[in-house]
């Protein structure tokens, strides 16, 4: 069917009316191939605007359209409509933006009505290269990919899953629990955390909605919100691996936070000196009975050292401080009579109830040292602490048992797992919230979260509520039945002229192409390419095309533009 | 002096050069420049494409092939493309432009990538009256001229 084009220009009311000479651009573009029509209209984008686009299309049989008005910004999709409305495919149709960018800069009359003519002519030679493209609709996938078995990752897949969301939770480790699960008392309530988080285990393990793929990480993740394509490895027994692929709609990253190693410790006589344990080591001690337990140790006296690696992590690791309270109420409940000392350089202690907690810890004997810096040091019938008061002052503790609290720090894989899913790290390492204050769940990246120590050291309720906040972001948006509609400015390979070169997967942003090396072609899937047209650039044999943005269509373009 | 760039100057040159103009950055920034009613030449013809990363060297080739004097190509700051790397793809096939415009014996002034951002009405209006300027200096595409090349 031959082409029959309408082109339509816009004033826009005195916008582009008094700016550009409407008349000698209708001329201009009137004699032009496949140009049935050239009209102007006062207002466009309003009722009447639209209806005599419709008339005209009708009475015109018009088959392409090209309006000359505002931003594609802000009436592209209203155009667009109006040509579904009257059955042109709504991709048969071109916007040039004469006002923004012609009437709004340009002073000299005469100079706009030239360079509309220019846009107005790329618009109309681009037109006629424009394929129809359809829409598809596709079903979101409600379920939901939970990454870490900790607190945060249960609490947030216990509040997901339901008969109509699936939730896949997965464990690097043998088992579900986390940090937590190890932990006596917590602060501050002082219940049990390893109970709670057991609990919360059992409440998992008997949740049928819940896929719990233990020993196992997430190697891919590709696709959108609503549209996640997932493959999880699982480690088996006799060493080999298993890729289950898994389809969902979001994630939740709830990969918490290691407690640091090494030399910080190190030079504070940890694995040197007798009696110098880390925090985590004092929890197993306590949850044990080797202290304070039957036949336990009852150290008589000790120095908890706060801060260990803060310098050289950069920041406050923010739980520390209110857990070496705990841990001190804890031993002197264990050792009646022990002297406990806390040398700290800043206290950290936030929220509600931290305050009485603290001060409860100080009622029960806990000595609270403010420090400038502490050296470790063994010696017989004990461990000395010496440490300055940072007014020149300095002090000497005979000690026989020194806690250190060390900081927390981005878990190993961090690096490969911000790279995976597209989101930032933060300086310190941590992935990156979209916005500290606004999006605080948000990973940046649609349809991914971030709950707990993810995204920095957090409290045992912290994490919850985080967890919490990540099910609510994804239960408000994420609802089964609902569609979306993936981009349809797509790249597609042709593959009589694909090499199987594979360059365009080195490029892909989106893990958006594969490669079938039974024919050494590449594949482009439409449902996750975004259309950003980076592959096409990148072909060496010009077999990719995008949508819409052909080399074809902006050829016609560039031809016109520069005339 | 934005007041005559699309008509002849003294010496008859009239610059015509194509804009490449990533949707979400630089066409809003463009956009942008035009709520403001800055003063943008008219000797820009702005091309719509979604990202920077499109525009290959095929296409800047094409359009300086075509008579353009120049190409300016624009897209997100780094760090801030919707396609997460596509920029510094952009960036890097620059590179390759920039010899190929060399051996050509075309000046590699005549293509140019700028960074705006959707706020940068401003820059973009300033990135366009720079580099006008300086395709003024140049003077017409030899290739307009020279169709022997």
């Amino acid at each position: 069917m031959a082409r029959r084009i309408g082109f339509f220009i816009c004033e826009c009311g005195p916008n582009i009316g008094e700016n550009v000479d409407i008349d000698a651009v209708l001329n201009a573009v009137e004699d032009m191939d496949d140009v049935v029509l050239a009209a102007r209209f006062g207002l466009m984008c309003s009722g009447p605007g639209k209806d005599f686009l419709k008339a005209n299309i009708k009475t015109e049989k018009l088959t392409h359209l090209v309006v000359a008005a505002c931003s594609p910004k802000q009436h592209e999709l209203t155009f667009m409509e109006v040509c579904e409305d009257s059955g042109i495919n709504p991709f048969l149709f071109q916007l040039t933006n004469i006002r923004e960018q012609v009437a709004w800069v340009t002073k000299d009359k005469e100079e706009a009505t030239e360079k509309t003519i220019r846009l107005a002519k790329a618009a109309i030679r681009r037109v006629r290269y424009h394929d129809p493209l359809s829409k598809t609709a596709l079903a979101v996938n409600a379920d939901v990919l939970v990454i870490g078995g900790g607190v945060a990752g249960m609490a947030a897949a216990l509040r997901l899953a339901s008969p109509e969301r699936r939730v896949h939770l997965v464990e690097r480790s043998s088992s579900l629990g986390g940090r937590v699960v190890a932990q006596g008392p917590i602060y501050p309530t002082m219940a049990s955390g390893g109970e709670m988080a057991t609990a919360m285990v059992d409440l998992v393990e008997g949740n049928d909605w819940i896929v719990v793929h233990r020993y196992s990480e997430v190697s891919v993740v590709v696709g959108f919100f609503g549209n996640f394509e997932v493959v999880v490895t699982g480690e088996l027994e006799d060493g080999g691996t298993l890729e289950t692929k898994v389809n969902v709609g979001a994630g939740v990253v709830a990969t918490g936070a290691e407690v640091l190693e090494g030399k910080p410790l190190e030079d504070l006589g940890h694995g040197s000196i007798d009696g110098v344990v880390s925090s985590a080591e004092l929890e197993a001690m306590l949850a044990d009975g080797s202290i304070g337990g039957k036949g336990g140790k009852a150290p008589k006296s000790v120095a908890f050292v706060q801060c260990v690696g803060r310098d050289e992590v950069g920041y406050c690791s923010e739980i520390c401080c209110m857990n070496s309270a705990k841990q001190a109420r804890l031993l002197l409940e264990a050792a009646k009579g022990a002297k406990v000392h806390i040398l700290y350089r800043d206290l950290c202690v936030p929220g509600r109830d931290q305050q009485a907690f603290l001060e409860g810890a100080v009622k029960a004997g806990a000595n609270l040292v403010r420090t400038t810096s502490v050296e470790v040091g063994g010696s017989k019938g004990g461990i000395t602490v010496s440490h300055s008061l940072g007014d020149g002052k300095a002090e000497k503790l005979m000690v026989d048992m020194v806690v250190l609290s060390p900081a927390m720090v981005p878990p190993t894989g961090t690096e490969g797992m911000a790279e995976m899913l597209n989101v930032e790290l933060d300086p310190s390492g941590f992935l990156l919230e979209a916005h500290a204050k606004l999006e605080p769940m948000a990973a940046g990246i649609d349809g991914i979260y971030l709950a707990g120590s993810a995204s920095g050291p957090r409290s045992v309720s912290d994490s919850i509520v985080q967890a919490e906040a990540c099910a609510g972001r994804v239960l408000s948006s994420l609802i089964p039945g609902r569609t979306i509609e993936p981009e349809i400015r797509v790249s597609h390979i042709l593959e009589t002229l694909c090499t199987g070169c594979q360059t365009c997967l080195e490029v892909c942003c989106y893990g958006a192409i594969v490669y079938d090396p039974m024919k050494n072609v590449s594949h482009i899937n439409a449902a996750i390419c975004r259309g950003c047209g980076n592959c096409v650039a990148a072909c060496p044999s010009n077999a990719i095309s995008l949508y819409h943005f052909t080399y074809k269509q902006l050829y016609q373009e560039i031809v016109e533009a520069i005339r | 002096m934005t007041s005559s760039d699309a008509k002849a100057d003294s010496q008859g040159f009239r610059p015509r050069v194509v804009g490449f103009l990533c949707n979400w950055c630089s066409y809003a920034g463009a956009d942008l420049a035009g709520t403001s009613r800055l003063d943008v030449p008219a000797a820009i013809s702005p091309i719509r494409v979604m990202c920077s990363s499109r525009v290959d060297p095929v296409l800047i080739m094409t359009a300086l092939m075509r008579g353009a004097d120049g190409v300016l190509v624009t897209g997100c700051h780094p760090g801030d493309c919707h396609y997460d790397k596509g920029n510094y793809f952009a960036r890097r096939r620059f590179a390759l432009t920039d010899q190929i415009l060399t051996s050509l014996g075309l000046e590699p002034e005549r293509v140019r990538l700028s960074w705006v951002s959707a706020s940068e009405g401003p820059r973009y209006a300033e990135v366009v009256n720079e580099f006008i300027e300086e395709i003024r200096e140049l003077g017409p595409n030899p290739m307009r001229t020279n169709r022997s090349l």
